[in-house]
């Protein structure tokens, strides 16, 4: 994996997009590897009862594929300093979700800020600023 | 037509009346309502459950006679029998009854009606959630229910606008019958709507529920149950109530008749059937409109008032709006209609309360008693195949 | 918002500032077997949280965990601890599920990393809360938003990370019913030519073979010369309205209201009920000229409705 350098990187570059399948196995891999065991990430019925049209993907989940969207592009040497997202539009099963981003800022003292997005057919479902440091 | 009936003129006697209070929720079943009624009924007339051997009521009585009939103690029972289409069975009880103890089939003759017809169900609902399946039945309401022709106001909002077109009837023509109706009510304390009259004002303020139909030209949907007594004439003479005899009982079904919907006839302003009962019971009583005194007629919906009027000759087609005009249709003016105050002021129990009232005027103990010693006309359920009585004294 | 609004929101804002429990000890160390499954679930192949060597090469000098897994480290899992309960998060929740707000989403997380976490690390969370919205309406339902902060320190009592994170905590909407589909009309064996006509596009007129009389609705004996055989004529579909009502009420799910149902009097001479369309419900008269459209109104109905004469 090749990692990108401070001096590589410049405001406005677009991240690589990133198609991921919002399979049921996706949603309950991510549950289950955050430990979060609330019935509305595994169980369809209870969360129908609980006015949902299905299970979704927990937020720590989409935490992860935002992370994973980020370094993907900077490379194993970006240090993540912060991740701030928001979620909108739930990620339903036999849904994609669309990840894209783009270099907001790039600071003098070596911070980089992305915008990201995680797009599904329903809306947005994320959408966040990761804050990174790159090597000079 | 030759049958009229007059085998039956003067056979039958009505001798007892009951009825429940009238609500929009009794807290009580059905068959309670229609036990008491029956119970009411036979301490009017002076007889004891023992006394009863026949029992007649609607198809659309969810009280079976038998299990009236053991609820009250009644014992033996030598005719029992049901009427068909709604409303239009009420007087057809009675002329069952009457039928029956003018043949000998049986003595006394129980005739009942009880409906939680508000807090169990909403009446006036019509047919909405009725299954599609496909018997005649099916097939039938499968012509309507599509197109969103689903409640009872909607089907007479279909004749009344066809009346206005060709008559040039104005709502405000309909609204003088609930006018009359409930300035009636305002004075039976048996009535839901006692003390409450309307103006016309009123009633052409009342939001609509189909135009060309307002809020106050719809009758109740009502909690109550009523039954009546019905004996020979002779009997009846031995009684405790002065007898109320029935000179005569009809039915009626119309060429081209449909349930509520006969939209197919060459004309969709009368009420043939109820012109089939009007011809029988003047054949059968030798009387004519002028012998009338008080009139009861069936008054689900105030257009239909008018259309019974003319099929009973009490003027010309088309002539109703002004026959009912200036008062004419109230106590004191030349045909006093729906003095107990109707199905719109009194309430709504599928016309049986209507014949109750027929008898108390003959009896002379109406709230709104019309002077005289004139016959009573009493119709029942209009748009649908339907039946009358015309009652008189014993004299 | 209702005066029981009001009390409810004083209850949870006198919260806000309280720590949410009592400090939670992570069940296990930061671990290898957690990242893994953490890096399968969201496919993360970054060779310094699963690769020793790769990572011994990298900046970090060893194996870290992702920094977006933080929060995994610190969840209570499937099975709570038996001491836990009580504290300020505890009657919060209380609070808004005793006041019909039972549903919960997260709706926003910010995580500040103040270091990346190594195999070993024993982490400790606190979490304050920090705020709760009034009662908003949201695309979900209506709903408070409570924001927690939560300090993740090592075990050397070092803060290592911090999380702002915000959830809705919602009343799910009554179930509306999906607006239902006009019934279809049963067919048997006297009226199906009538709706397979219309389902073709043609309106069908029922008439005896006989004496030729046309007939609607169809019956299966001719009423005139009594012959049962008939076959059909097909409608211009050109007529006139007889007659019409406009409902208002009761309402039923599969009309928009106000809406017309009328008697039209076809021009070969029979009725039949349907809808006058494509017109102000109040401009309808008796009288006036309208032609057959075939609208199909859902998967399993086609209803000949009428409409008013194009000039």
């Amino acid at each position: 994996m090749k990692s990108l350098t401070y001096a590589d990187v410049n405001e406005g570059d677009e991240l690589p997009p990133l198609d991921v399948p919002i399979t049921r196995t996706a949603i309950v891999a991510g549950a289950i590897a955050s430990r979060d065991y609330q019935d509305v990430h595994h169980d369809a019925e209870l969360a129908k009862a609980r006015g949902s049209k299905d299970i979704f993907m927990n937020i720590l989940t989409t935490n992860g594929w935002v992370g994973r969207f980020v370094t993907d592009w900077a490379g194993p040497s970006a240090i993540l300093k912060k991740v701030a997202i928001r979620l909108g539009a739930p990620n339903y099963p036999d849904d994609t979700m669309l990840m894209t981003g783009r270099v907001k800022s790039k600071s003098d003292d070596g911070l980089i800020e992305v915008e990201i997005k995680g797009e599904n057919s329903l809306g947005d479902h994320v959408v966040g600023t990761v804050s990174l440091v790159l090597p000079s | 037509m030759t049958a009229n009936g007059s085998g039956l003129a003067g056979k039958a006697a009505i001798v007892g009346i009951g009825a429940t209070e009238f609500s929009k929720d009794s807290g009580r079943t059905e068959l309670r309502l229609a036990t008491e009624a029956v119970k009411m009924a036979l301490d009017d007339a002076g007889l004891a459950p023992s006394d009863v051997d026949g029992m007649v009521t609607f198809t659309m009585d969810s009280n079976d006679e038998i299990e009236i009939a053991r609820s009250v103690g009644i014992g033996d029972l030598t005719y029992f029998s049901r009427i068909h289409h709604g409303g239009g069975a009420a007087c057809g009880t009675v002329h069952s009854a009457a039928m029956a103890v003018a043949t000998g089939a049986a003595e006394v003759v129980v005739t009942y009606r009880a409906l939680n017809g508000r807090s169990w169900s909403r009446f006036g609902a019509g047919v909405q959630r009725r299954q599609p399946i496909p018997n005649a039945d099916g097939v039938h309401y499968g012509w309507l229910v599509p197109f969103g022709l689903l409640t009872p106001a909607q089907w007479v909002a279909m004749f009344a606008r066809r009346y206005m077109h060709a008559y040039g009837a104005t709502s405000a023509d309909f609204g003088t019958v609930a006018v009359a109706d409930r300035r009636h009510a305002a004075n039976n304390p048996n009535a839901w709507f006692y003390e409450q009259p309307i103006t016309l004002e009123d009633h052409q303020a009342s939001r609509w529920i189909v135009e060309p139909l307002h809020l106050l030209d719809c009758c109740q949907e009502s909690d109550g149950a009523v039954a009546q007594i019905v004996t020979t004439v002779e009997r009846a003479r031995d009684l405790k109530q002065p007898p109320v005899v029935i000179a005569a009982a009809a039915q009626g079904a119309g060429r081209d008749q449909e349930s509520m919907t006969s939209y197919y006839r060459d004309d969709m302003t009368g009420l043939p059937e109820m012109g089939v009962v009007a011809r029988q019971l003047w054949a059968q009583s030798g009387l004519k409109t002028d012998d009338i005194r008080t009139a009861v007629l069936y008054d689900h919906f105030t257009p239909f008032v008018l259309a019974q009027l003319e099929e009973f000759g009490f003027c010309g087609r088309g002539e109703a709006k002004d026959f009912i005009a200036g008062g004419a249709i109230e106590v004191g003016g030349r045909l006093p209609v729906n003095t107990n105050g109707g199905q719109l002021g009194e309430a709504y129990v599928h016309g049986m309360n209507g014949i109750s009232e027929g008898v108390r005027q003959v009896r002379g103990t109406s709230v709104n008693q019309v002077e005289g010693d004139g016959a009573v006309l009493v119709t029942a359920g209009t748009g649908v195949p339907t039946s009358g009585l015309i009652l008189t004294s014993d004299n | 918002m209702s005066d029981d609004g009001g009390a409810l929101l004083e209850k949870l804002r006198g919260l806000v500032g309280k720590p949410a429990g009592a400090p939670f000890r992570a069940w296990d160390e930061v671990n290898q077997p957690m990242i893994r499954h953490w890096c399968d679930a969201v496919g993360d192949t970054n060779p310094i949280y699963t690769d020793p060597s790769a990572a011994a090469a990298s900046v970090h000098g060893q194996v870290v965990a992702p920094p977006t897994m933080l929060q995994a480290w610190t969840m209570r899992g499937l099975v709570p601890p038996p001491s836990e309960g009580g504290g300020a998060q505890a009657e919060l929740m209380g609070l808004l599920d005793a006041a019909g707000f039972t549903s919960v989403v997260a709706t926003n997380c910010e995580q500040e990393y103040e270091r990346y976490l190594h195999l070993g690390d024993d982490l400790t969370a606190e979490q304050v809360i920090e705020d709760v919205s009034p009662e908003k309406k949201t695309g979900l339902g209506v709903g408070h938003f409570v924001t927690t902060r939560t300090e993740f320190r090592d075990q050397n009592g070092e803060l290592v990370a911090t999380m702002r994170f915000r959830i809705l905590k919602f009343r799910p909407p009554e179930k509306t019913e999906p607006k239902a589909p006009r019934p279809v009309p049963p067919r048997n064996q006297d009226n199906a030519f009538f709706w397979e006509g219309v389902d073709r596009g043609e309106l069908l007129i029922q008439r005896c073979s006989a004496c030729g009389q046309l007939r609607h609705p169809p019956r299966p004996m001719c009423p005139n010369c009594q012959a049962l055989e008939w076959d059909t004529v097909q409608s211009s579909g050109k007529g006139e309205v007889f007659s019409f009502i406009i409902p208002h009420y009761p309402q039923v799910p599969f009309f928009d209201y106000p809406y017309v149902v009328a008697v039209i009097a076809l021009e070969e001479g029979t009725r039949l009920i349907s809808n006058v369309i494509d017109i102000d419900p109040h401009a309808v008269e008796v009288g006036m000229p309208v032609e057959v459209k075939f609208v199909k109104v859902h998967d399993e109905l086609t209803l000949p409705l009428f409409a008013p004469v194009s000039a």
